[in-house]
């Protein structure tokens, strides 16, 4: 299990970056938790790596006028840790789920969503709360919705010539909850099936905004828009249960995932269906707390 | 939400931590595929420099190049977490950062922690709850502890499983292990002491540091430094000391002659044979250790250090390399005096502290401590022997290193016997006394 030969640089600039990165043959490196075991598994093999830790810019992190701008050097844990990333709720409740406690020590943010795992966490938390992406590349930068950023499994639009500068996620306000879980056959392996929600109420209690990704269950993060199936289920004396039918034509409509021998598609199937009901009536309940206590 | 706010309490001095964590300096010149990069990183407190490919991963170069053969290697690709080790305070998988990435960062692994004299707390615990079996994921589990432990939000007793995940263990049932953690997060609910064993240190690599990693396959490229000219002062703690007194039966101004004679004293040490002096009190010899089917051939460099011609004194490094990857460094100290109990006789005095990695140093270092001393009692027979007859025994004629093996083989055993039976007497001592 030992990576193939490869040149390696730390450019301090973007711009040497993208100089390296040119020709398409080179690989970035920001926290290599998932780069390396797919490079010791021989599985890819680039002639440059591009380490881009060296770069300041990179390791920007905090409030923007978008939302929390994450750097893309910024490791996990440090968002785990920090006190700004209580800003965007759901960030905070599928970080613990991302690998293991000793990955997110070097594994980045950004590093996650240009991966594209079909069943990485972060990918459906962008996806869910619409966060953007900024990409650096030949012809300039640009900035993509994580909606279009995902395009099939382990594929995103961030050509071999690109690299992803940051990502900003929009921060939760008075009235918005949101709910998150999966389930793997043990913590810290990929998601069989998992589910990011979001749910946002009005002054006088009507849900106005509902959405959900799943994620583990397609190529890419599933995301539905899905204000009318919870508004109709909110004021049911168990909304879980009233959102039931909805999640299981949900389920029948997204996981479209072949089975393997962790689970079969209607196994999926079901745990995603389960999942997405419980996570969306937690979802409301928080947004309803939220809503009454004003905060956030 | 909840989950979130317990998990970003108490962030401050967190987040002060983290700002202030090296990042790597820019490394402008690309490193071509299978060309040397010298890495400089501070392991266990010591700063080292290797120089190794980039694709050569941080575990390899702990391994190969250091001698810290604590730290594991399962699966080498993330899952199995046996190579556990803290890089800049976080618990990382030492397999998934090649050393390349780890220029100017603080690693400490589970030699760090703490001393077979002074264990670290939570290694005081996992021998205390059975928290091993085989020992393999050992240094994993308790790097990822003490990471845990040492690092904000900390555990609660109903996460500690899920927490503790990150590294397999197929021994135990885990049931020892998080038992373990929880006592040392009990006992210390600020966080448990810190690694107990960093500090400047000696780090000898296996083979000269010619690894696996370096060799796979890029034939020829050389990842270790060739044969040293210079000898290193070995510093921090030894993996072993030996102190022989001997009686000689001829007077001082024979004895000392045969050791500044360094052809003669070579002669004098078992299995040990003068290659070429190199001028400057450096000389180049080689050693050989045969133990039963332990066959060791050290390739080496000796060098006096220190001299007192009127006081009898003198310090000597020595250290060597064995192909089959283990190596050692000594510090010598012979000291002879008239003995005041014989007349016309010398009492010799040998001090030598001894620095082993690789594969000598899982020999345990009571054997390695015990075949020394043999080797220093044969040694003043055989000066004795010169200073009388004022001729060498041959090489050949010399002391046996099968008699060596034996007799240290002897030793150990009768120790292991005696503490035993020390044990049995205190097991029955109790057993009295609860009736």
């Amino acid at each position: 299990m030992k990576a193939a030969p490869f040149a390696y640089v730390r450019p301090a600039d973007l711009d040497d970056v993208l100089d390296e990165l040119s020709g398409g043959d080179g690989k970035v490196l920001a926290g290599g938790q998932s780069l390396v075991p797919v490079l010791a598994m021989r599985l890819g093999r680039p002639a440059t790596l591009v380490d881009v830790t060296a770069v300041e810019e990179l390791h920007g992190y905090g409030a923007s006028a978008g939302g929390l701008r994450i750097g893309a050097a910024v490791r996990q844990r440090t968002v785990e840790r920090s006190a700004e990333a209580r800003a965007v709720p759901l960030l905070g409740l599928a970080l613990p789920f991302v690998g293991h406690r000793e990955l997110r020590s070097r594994g980045t943010v950004c590093g996650s969503l240009a991966h594209a795992d079909p069943a990485a966490e972060l990918p459906a938390v962008a996806c869910c709360v619409g966060a953007k992406i900024e990409v650096a590349g030949p012809g300039g930068r640009r900035t993509l919705g994580a909606r279009e950023f995902f395009v099939g499994a382990m594929t995103t639009a961030v050509t071999p010539e690109d690299v992803v500068v940051a990502a900003e996620f929009p921060v939760a306000a008075p009235g918005e909850g949101f709910g998150f879980a999966e389930i793997a056959r043990r913590h810290g392996d990929f998601a069989l099936a998992g589910v990011a929600t979001a749910v946002t109420v009005a002054e006088d209690g009507t849900v106005t905004d509902a959405r959900l990704t799943g994620f583990g269950i397609s190529d890419r993060p599933a995301f539905r828009e899905v204000t009318d199936l919870v508004r109709a289920a909110a004021d049911a004396d168990d909304v879980e249960r009233e959102l039931r039918g909805g999640a299981a034509e949900l389920a029948a409509e997204l996981v479209d995932t072949g089975g393997d021998t962790h689970g079969s598609t209607g196994y999926r199937r079901r745990l995603f269906s389960v999942l997405a009901a419980r996570e969306l009536a937690k979802a409301l309940r928080r947004a309803r707390g939220s809503r009454a206590s004003g905060r956030p | 939400m909840t989950q979130l706010d317990d998990r970003t309490g108490s962030t401050a001095d967190t987040d002060a931590r983290a700002s202030h964590r090296p990042r790597p300096r820019p490394r402008a010149e690309k490193i071509p595929a299978g060309e040397l990069a010298e890495v400089s990183m501070t392991v266990n407190g010591a700063e080292v420099t290797v120089s190794v490919p980039a694709r050569v991963h941080l575990a390899d170069v702990l391994r190969e190049h250091l001698g810290l053969t604590g730290t594991h290697l399962g699966c080498e690709h993330g899952v199995c977490g046996m190579c556990t080790v803290l890089v800049d305070g976080d618990a990382a998988r030492a397999c998934l950062l090649f050393a390349v990435q780890c220029d100017g960062a603080e690693i400490v692994t589970v030699e760090g922690l703490g001393t077979a004299e002074e264990q670290h707390p939570l290694q005081q615990a996992f021998s205390a709850h059975h928290g091993l079996q085989c020992g393999f994921c050992t240094p994993g589990m308790l790097m990822s502890s003490y990471d845990l432990l040492a690092n904000p939000p900390g555990e609660t007793e109903e996460e500690l499983p899920e927490q503790m995940s990150g590294v397999l263990c197929r021994c135990t049932g885990y049931r020892g292990i998080l038992a373990a953690v929880s006592d040392v997060a009990q006992a210390y609910p600020d966080g448990p002491p810190a690694p107990g064993n960093c500090g400047a240190r000696t780090l000898v690599g296996r083979g000269g540091g010619r690894g696996p990693a370096g060799s796979a396959d890029d034939e020829g490229v050389e990842t270790g430094p060739a044969l040293p000219t210079e000898v290193r002062i070995p510093v921090g703690a030894p993996s072993a000391s030996v102190s022989v007194t001997s009686a000689l039966s001829s007077p001082i101004d024979d004895v000392w002659p045969v050791l500044e004679d360094f052809d003669q004293l070579a002669r004098c040490l078992p299995g040990a044979q003068l290659v070429e002096v190199l001028g400057d009190d450096r000389y180049r010899g080689r050693a050989t250790i045969a133990l039963g089917p332990v066959k060791l051939s050290f390739e080496g460099l000796a060098q006096v250090v220190e001299h007192d011609r009127d006081d009898h004194r003198m310090k000597v490094i020595a250290q060597g390399a064995d192909a089959s990857g283990s190596a050692t460094q000594a510090v010598i100290t012979l000291a002879a005096v008239p003995d005041e109990g014989s007349e016309g006789g010398t009492r010799l005095q040998a001090d030598a502290e001894l620095y082993l990695s690789g594969r000598i140093a899982q020999f345990g270092r009571a054997l390695a401590g015990d075949v020394s001393r043999r080797m220093f009692e044969q040694f003043a027979d055989a000066v004795d022997e010169t200073a009388r007859t004022g001729t060498a025994p041959e090489v050949g004629s010399g002391p046996s290193p099968v008699a060596i093996a034996a007799a240290a083989l002897r030793d150990a055993v009768g120790r292991r016997l005696r503490s035993a039976r020390a044990r049995i007497r205190e097991a029955v001592r109790r057993r009295r006394e609860r009736r």
